[in-house]
């Protein structure tokens, strides 16, 4: 028999198109993209920003070395960094009071204190952190101390030049002269290809953030569509109105109407989104398709991963049924807001579990645990998505692993339909677990 | 369209539904006939929303048959039924010609033709000019016509009301007893409860009573009348009031100076009495036989059956 009789068709409309048209519709669906870009944005103005601050207002960095260890290199450095720096003399003693007292007097912004104490071990300059075993705490510490807040930019840049002068002071003490100590510490990369048992090659870095990315992503999507039901059931009751509907259908179409007309709004969500972003994708990547080609990549070939976006995709739709027949059950039980927060923990404690392990997957997604959560309902629609992006899932596994999720779907309809169907008359207080487990047993 | 004339409409036999605590309706036998307005009359708690919802197979009976329009086919049936609950709202954020052709839809109605006869209905009841806003923005008394509007919509065959004038101001009292008697022209059958007898007396040709989950009488409110007989009599005179003192003849007085209510023994001839009054030599100047009301009626049955007739703590409980 097919469910979707006119009058449950007539309770996904109204559940459509009334969200559709709401505010939350329009600012959500358009917040989103305009989030990213503007996060885009704002970190792109921000390193600009950045970078331009050091140079317009320059700081000036007080150096003080007493002992002589690596002051002279350090300014060096410091200077070559684009900050002013001199030496500063006199304290012997490190002194906070003393400090404050040159910072206020003297036109340093920042004073760092190299102590004594740091030259006394041969294998350690100023500002090297001492190894557990040789280290104790009695020591002072290289430390830069600053009237305002010091910006990350120049506590890194300070940072660097210390390091830099510490390796020149080291190799001078074996007797090299000149060398480029950017040169020595220049970072080493490289990139992980994961070479696929279909024979594509591709880039372990991209898919591991991806992998995150879809997971977050369903997470997000699955709270708050969840939410969105037990309001949507709340609402029948808090506006006396399902008597007059449960007088027209039966339980378990409104319930079905509820579900499937707050996911069709997911899904419209979800296509406009995919819609902004493969226009900006294709404008993106075409504005600067040039540039690609120069760092030899070219468009034609970057994969598009259809069948792995269609298999989420189902991966998605069944943990929404799932956890939407779960927080409709618990919407039934309930009526008022405040109830509404104490049943929906358990259930949204059940969405963020499966979140949490798939960072851990993500890491690992060949290992035996992460291959058993995939499969384990609850945990598959967050963890096998995440899995599909970034390794190789053979065919039995997301097979198994949908197969299950659907029984549990369906095992979820029936128990929230039992629910559902007495639950929807209660008014007041909230029904307590004996008597839920009683209409799940005796309807 | 309707079953056979002589089928009723509704029969419900020795229903029967329990909850938690209590037992809600007990061995209920029910008939209510083609193209009636019925009523099912008795104090809060007394089992009547239980008996509607059953009716409506909104809940189950534990035991006993229920039966509308003579088929136990419970989906055709729910299209012809419209049902205004004692708790009816609407949803706040719909237009009211939305709203409306959502209630049609839900009975079948295709969208286009409820949304046509959802704009005809709210011109018909004056509001035709806020059709398109919000229920929200409606007054109390809007909202009421809306909210009945909802349940004839789709023209039912069956009306179920349950407490239909508690809360109405008193215009809409009127428009819906109109617009109820316009469906009953058009040979639908209306059931309404009321804890109101006096409601139920004025609107309804049958009764049902039923105090503590069990019928008390049910019937014509004509037959229910002449058979409690005609035992009270008005009377008013002028001179010595010494024929009253008639212990063979009278069980009850209760005295407005001139004007007196008298309760005859079971039995009585109100004749002897006033022969008596006669020829005490009073001047009579009305002497007539009173129809009880109903209200005394099943104040009455309901305490000979031993039944609490006084309203109860709470209203029929929830399905639980």
């Amino acid at each position: 028999m097919n469910p979707f009789t006119p009058r449950v068709a007539a309770v996904i409309r109204r559940e459509f198109v009334l969200r559709v048209k709401s505010k939350w519709f329009l600012l959500s669906t358009l917040g989103l993209p305009v989030l990213i870009v503007g996060l885009g944005v704002l970190s792109a103005f921000l390193a600009v920003r950045g970078g331009t601050d050091v140079g317009e207002e320059r700081r000036v960095v007080g150096v003080a070395d007493p002992a002589g260890l690596i002051g002279d290199l350090l300014v060096e450095e410091l200077l070559a960094d684009s900050l002013d720096a001199v030496r500063a003399g006199g304290m012997e003693e490190f002194s906070v009071d003393e400090a404050r007292t040159r910072l206020s007097d003297s036109s340093y912004d920042l004073l760092l204190m190299i102590p004594r104490s740091a030259g006394r071990r041969s294998a350690e300059m100023p500002g090297e952190t001492p190894d557990a075993d040789e280290g104790e705490g009695d020591d002072e510490r290289t430390t830069l101390l600053a009237r305002a807040s010091v910006p990350s930019v120049i506590e890194g840049s300070v940072r660097g030049a210390l390091q830099r002068a510490s390796v020149r002071a080291r190799l001078r003490s074996i007797g090299v002269q000149s060398v480029d100590p950017g040169a020595l510490l220049q970072r080493t990369s490289f990139d992980v290809i994961n070479v696929t048992e279909s024979g594509e090659a591709r880039s372990q870095d991209i898919y591991r953030a991806l992998s995150f990315g879809i997971a977050f992503f369903f997470y997000f999507i699955l709270l708050i569509y969840g939410q969105m039901i037990v309001r949507a059931i709340l609402e029948e009751k808090q506006s006396d109105i399902v008597e007059i509907m449960v007088s027209s259908l039966r339980p378990w179409e409104l319930m079905l109407g509820k579900i499937v007309g707050v996911g069709a709004v997911g899904i419209a969500q979800m296509a406009v989104w995919a819609l902004v972003f493969a226009l900006a994708a294709v404008y993106g990547l075409t504005a600067g398709a040039s540039t690609l080609a120069e760092a030899g990549i070219d468009l034609a070939n970057i994969p598009v991963p259809w069948g792995t976006l269609v298999l989420m995709f189902f991966f998605l739709i069944f943990g929404y049924l799932l956890y939407a027949g779960m927080f409709a059950g618990a919407g039934a039980t309930i009526s008022n807001e405040h109830d509404a927060q104490q049943v929906m923990l358990p259930i949204t404690m059940l969405i963020i579990l499966p979140f949490i392990a798939t960072q851990g997957v993500i890491q690992s997604p060949n290992a035996g645990w992460g291959i058993i959560l995939s499969l384990v309902p609850f945990f598959s629609p967050l963890v096998m998505p995440a899995r599909l992006f970034a390794t190789s899932v053979p065919v039995w596994q997301w097979l198994a692993s949908l197969v299950l999720l659907g029984v549990f779907v369906l095992g979820a309809a029936w128990v929230a339909g039992r629910i559902f169907r007495v639950g929807i008359l209660m008014k007041g207080q909230r029904a307590n677990l004996p008597q839920v487990l009683r209409w799940i047993r005796h309807g | 369209m309707i079953g056979a004339v002589n089928t009723p409409a509704i029969r419900l036999r020795g229903v029967t539904k329990r909850f938690e605590k209590k037992t809600a309706v007990r061995d209920l036998d029910l008939e209510i006939p083609h193209g009636s307005i019925y009523g099912l009359i008795g104090p809060n708690g007394a089992g009547k929303t239980t008996t509607l919802r059953i009716i409506l197979d909104i809940i189950g009976p534990d035991t006993g048959s229920v039966d509308v329009f003579g088929s136990p086919n419970v989906e055709a049936m729910r299209q012809r039924v419209g049902y205004l609950p004692e708790e009816r709202g609407l949803y706040q954020k719909m237009t009211a010609a939305e709203h409306l052709a959502f209630f049609g839809q839900l009975k079948g109605l295709r969208r286009k033709e409820a949304l046509a006869r959802a704009r005809d209905g709210l011109d018909a009841v004056g509001l035709g000019d806020r059709a398109d806003d919000k229920v929200e923005t409606f007054s109390k008394g809007m909202a009421q016509k809306a909210q009945f509007l909802g349940v004839i919509l789709h023209r039912p065959d069956l009306l179920v009301l349950d407490e239909p004038f508690s809360g109405l101001d008193p215009l809409n009292v009127e428009l819906f007893k109109q617009l109820l008697q316009e469906r009953q022209r058009a040979g639908a059958t209306i059931l309404l409860s009321t804890h109101l007898i006096e409601d139920a007396e004025r609107l309804c040709e049958r009764v049902c009573m039923i105090a503590g989950a069990t019928k008390v009488l049910d019937g014509r409110v004509r037959d229910i009348k002449a058979a409690a007989g005609r035992r009270d009599i008005a009377l008013s005179f002028e001179g010595n009031p010494t024929f009253l003192d008639a212990p063979d003849l009278i069980e009850d007085i209760s005295a407005h100076g001139t004007y007196v209510e008298v309760r005859m023994l079971e039995g009585a001839d109100p004749q002897a009495l006033l022969r008596r009054a006669v020829d005490s030599g009073a001047l009579i100047s009305r002497f007539e036989l009173i129809e009880p009301s109903l209200r005394q009626i099943f104040i009455e049955k309901a305490t000979e059956a031993g039944l609490s007739h006084e309203d109860e703590s709470e209203d029929d409980e929830a399905a639980a």
